[in-house]
């Protein structure tokens, strides 16, 4: 024992600090250029000498750049969606946690491999059957479209994770409601849901980061009244090559919806990586 | 009688929305890109499952014209960069700040969450984010190897040949005999490493929480040092979060193109351009 204990743990700590460090500067890069005038940046953001803030970005982003409606787009989407792949997911949970069925490994195998294929594996003839089933056209016909895909997609991990949840609920509860003669629908909405709540809460939040921050799908089957966010950052960032002002404002933007919720709800959300990542 | 047979419904009952949803917008979908990768078709004549008349088969053509074609093969090769370097950086480093993480005590919580925070950015933020760190004029990296009277600096070691200061075109490159690994292929993946180290900080951390302390302790008392604590106790319990966390990232590594298009749209050139660019998006 020659080396004192706290010398380890002060190198563990100015390991860390450093790393911390470089972890935080694309996030004080974007703040920075999204509250300073562009002049000032030129010099670099950590030049602080006669700083002045602004919200002038976060208004052209807002208006010029269309971010606006772009948002609420993305709003649109993600909270049908998550809403959609909540309840279409539980259902099928449930089946898979409380009941046996003919073809049920198959099913679920079936459900799983949405979770590992990437969306490029389908996304060439979805285009047309987006078109045939009339969701290409319309005001709200696209933002059903959208929603119903973002389902089918999401359903192997609200099956994988929902699934694990409703697992967890002693199977004893169950059966004695059913030997009080509740049915399935009875048992599945008076003690599986609410006792798997905070699982079904960190679904959704998982859910909610993985919608919102979709720019394939958007990009691929919308037309621009219905792009989502993601797409209006990534067209700014190839057309306004030098508007790094206006991009960091949507930029942030973008950023923040999920790390509200994430902040706010962050342990229900850890929990439910916790879940996904254990088993 | 009829009373067990609709018992028997119930659980399709429960199933057809889920069913439904999958059939309509990922089998049916899925099916026809196998299916139509055995016919010609192109944007003006599209392949359609109704149409017999007009389905022009070709068996394996389709498949030997990309296999034969120099640019599908470029973008394998930055595939493969993706899939070696990304998940096993990003696992081997996860894991590191994991237990660094685990050691302090006090500040854990303060560290993890500097280190998952990004997990929740987009990844075409983070690329927006990146691009501006990467600046050439402005960017933080650059200024940062300005100071130690780096920035522009040119290394030629044998097969390496690294060039700073342009981030996002020109980084230099690696040859490996058979074939030259474009290094901006590497600025490209730092963006997602940043992202997704969360994922695996998370999960080991979980790894971490269920590691029995008494089992330490003995280790301890035995007179293992830390390294060996970590190497032989630590290591071996997580090797199960190891493997998921692993097959996450190789996922991301095979499916991400989010990075790739809002950094460098491909290029320059087709230098990073990944199979996952849909056709929409590739620089042409």
């Amino acid at each position: 024992m020659a080396r004192p204990r706290w010398l380890g743990t002060a190198a563990i700590y100015a390991v860390l600090t450093l790393l911390s460090i470089v972890w935080l500067v694309p996030v004080m890069t974007v703040v920075m250029t999204a509250v300073r005038p562009f002049a000032e940046i030129r010099e670099g953001w950590w030049n602080l000498a006669g700083a002045s803030l602004t919200l002038d970005n976060f208004g052209r982003a807002w208006q010029e750049a269309g971010l606006a409606g772009k948002t609420m787009n993305s709003l649109i989407i993600t909270g049908f969606s998550v809403a959609s792949t909540v309840a279409v997911g539980a259902l099928a949970a449930y089946a898979f946690t409380r009941m046996r069925f003919r073809g049920r490994g198959l099913l679920y195998f079936l459900l799983i491999t949405t979770m590992i294929v990437p969306v490029q594996i389908i996304l060439i003839p979805l285009l047309p059957w987006f078109r045939a089933l009339g969701f290409s056209e319309g005001s709200w016909q696209p933002f059903l479209g959208m929603v119903l895909v973002h389902t089918g997609f999401g359903l192997g991990w609200a099956v994988f994770m929902l699934g694990g949840f409703f697992a967890s609920v002693p199977r004893e509860l169950t059966e004695a409601g059913q030997v009080d003669g509740a049915g399935h629908l009875d048992e599945f909405r008076r003690i599986v849901l609410p006792l798997a709540l905070p699982g079904i809460v960190s679904f959704a939040i998982i859910d909610f980061v993985f919608v919102w921050n979709d720019l394939l799908l958007g990009l691929t089957l919308l037309d621009q009244e219905h792009q989502p966010l993601t797409v209006g950052i990534a067209n700014l960032q190839s057309a306004h090559l030098a508007r790094q002002d206006v991009i960091s404002a949507g930029a942030l933007l973008a950023i923040l919806p999920p790390l509200v919720l994430f902040v706010v709800l962050n342990r229900f959300y850890v929990r439910g990586l916790f879940a996904g990542s254990v088993k | 009688m009829q009373q067990a047979g609709r018992a028997r419904a119930v659980p399709y009952l429960f199933l057809l929305p889920a069913l439904a949803a999958f059939a309509l917008f990922y089998l049916w979908p899925a099916l026809n890109t196998i299916l139509s990768s055995f016919f010609r078709w192109s944007v003006l004549s599209p392949w359609t499952v109704v149409d017999p008349g007009r389905w022009q088969f070709v068996g394996l053509g389709n498949y030997l014209e990309v296999l034969g074609d120099g640019r599908f093969w470029n973008a394998v090769r930055n595939t493969l960069i993706w899939l070696v370097i990304f998940p096993i950086v990003t696992t081997a480093f996860s894991l590191a700040v994991a237990v660094l993480v685990w050691e302090t005590a006090r500040a854990a919580r303060i560290f993890r969450t500097v280190f998952v925070l990004p997990m929740t950015v987009s990844l075409t933020a983070a690329g927006v984010l990146w691009a501006l760190v990467y600046n050439p004029d402005f960017g933080a990296l650059s200024a940062a190897i300005g100071v130690v009277g780096l920035d522009g600096a040119r290394l030629d070691l044998g097969p390496l040949h690294l060039r700073l200061g342009e981030w996002l075109s020109d980084v230099g490159s690696l040859s490996l005999g058979i074939t030259q690994i474009p290094l901006v292929n590497l600025t490209v993946i730092a963006p997602a490493f940043w992202a997704l180290t969360g994922f695996g900080v998370i999960s080991f951390t979980a790894g971490l929480t269920a590691l029995n302390p008494e089992l330490v302790e003995a280790a301890r008392v035995e007179g293992a040092n830390a390294f060996q604590v970590v190497r032989h106790i630590v290591v071996p319990s997580l090797r199960p979060a190891m493997v998921i966390v692993a097959v996450v990232f190789v996922i991301y590594a095979l499916r991400t193109f989010d990075v790739v298009w809002v950094t460098t749209n491909g290029g320059p050139g087709t230098d990073t351009e990944v199979v996952a660019i849909p056709p929409c998006c590739s620089a042409g």
